[in-house]
């Protein structure tokens, strides 16, 4: 099973955002239609449906690409994955308003105000989220699929 | 088509496509059994306390889930 490693390294990164986009989505409807939180909800997944999902699919088809040379284990790649991805979302969230900067902090979608003081915790909680998930949830179908991991 | 062409034709196909080989080139139970029989991965401890940390943190501060399901 060599033929095409990179294509199945994209579509195992895939999966794992897209199945996780389901929780992701179900989170925002209930801040929005049951929280009744302000969410211009056709905006604000724009991000987690179009660019997250390719991001892991190509983060993973590098992965492939560079672990016969540098042997990274595959959750300290994928723990990288959100430097590239935050400053993404976070310029695309301020460009579309979904948040905005304040004296004491920011204020993400209108009523959630989140101190600067939390935010240097947020990395940290990314960081270790991405690592996780890309150790057992990209490493596991990496595996299945029969490319590095 | 005639009979006559029918078989003919039937005969030329015979000769340019050989009997598909229907049995197993070999016992694939063993590889099953060693594949079942292969340990599955250990979780680590600081996995395990990475994970605890993570799910207390949006427990406690769910604004940070917030922003990162936007992030997923």
């Amino acid at each position: 099973m060599n033929q095409h490693p990179y294509l199945r390294a994209y579509m195992a990164g895939v999966a794992v955002p897209t199945a996780l986009l389901l929780v992701g989505v179900t989170v925002f409807f209930f801040a929005r239609f049951v929280f009744n939180v302000p969410l211009p909800i056709e905006r604000v997944v724009i991000f987690p449906l179009t660019i997250i999902p390719n991001a892991f699919g190509l983060w993973n088809m590098l992965y492939v690409k560079l672990y016969p040379r540098w042997k990274t284990p595959i959750g300290l790649h994928g723990a990288i994955l959100p430097f590239l991805i935050g400053p993404i979302g976070f310029t695309l969230a301020v460009a579309l308003g979904f948040i905005t900067a304040t004296e004491h902090g920011l204020v993400a979608f209108g009523v959630i105000r989140i101190p600067y003081g939390m935010l240097a915790v947020a990395p940290f909680v990314a960081i270790a989220a991405y690592y996780l998930l890309w150790k057992y949830g990209v490493g596991f179908l990496n595996r299945e699929v029969g490319i590095a991991g | 088509m005639q009979e006559h062409d029918a078989e003919k034709v039937r005969e030329s196909l015979k000769l340019v496509f050989p009997p598909v080989n229907q049995e197993l080139q070999r016992d694939l139970w063993p590889l099953m059994l060693r594949r079942m029989e292969t340990p599955t991965t250990a979780v680590p401890w600081y996995d395990w306390a990475l994970a605890g940390a993570v799910t207390v943190l949006f427990v406690f501060v769910p604004k940070l889930a917030l922003l990162l399901a936007y992030h997923l």
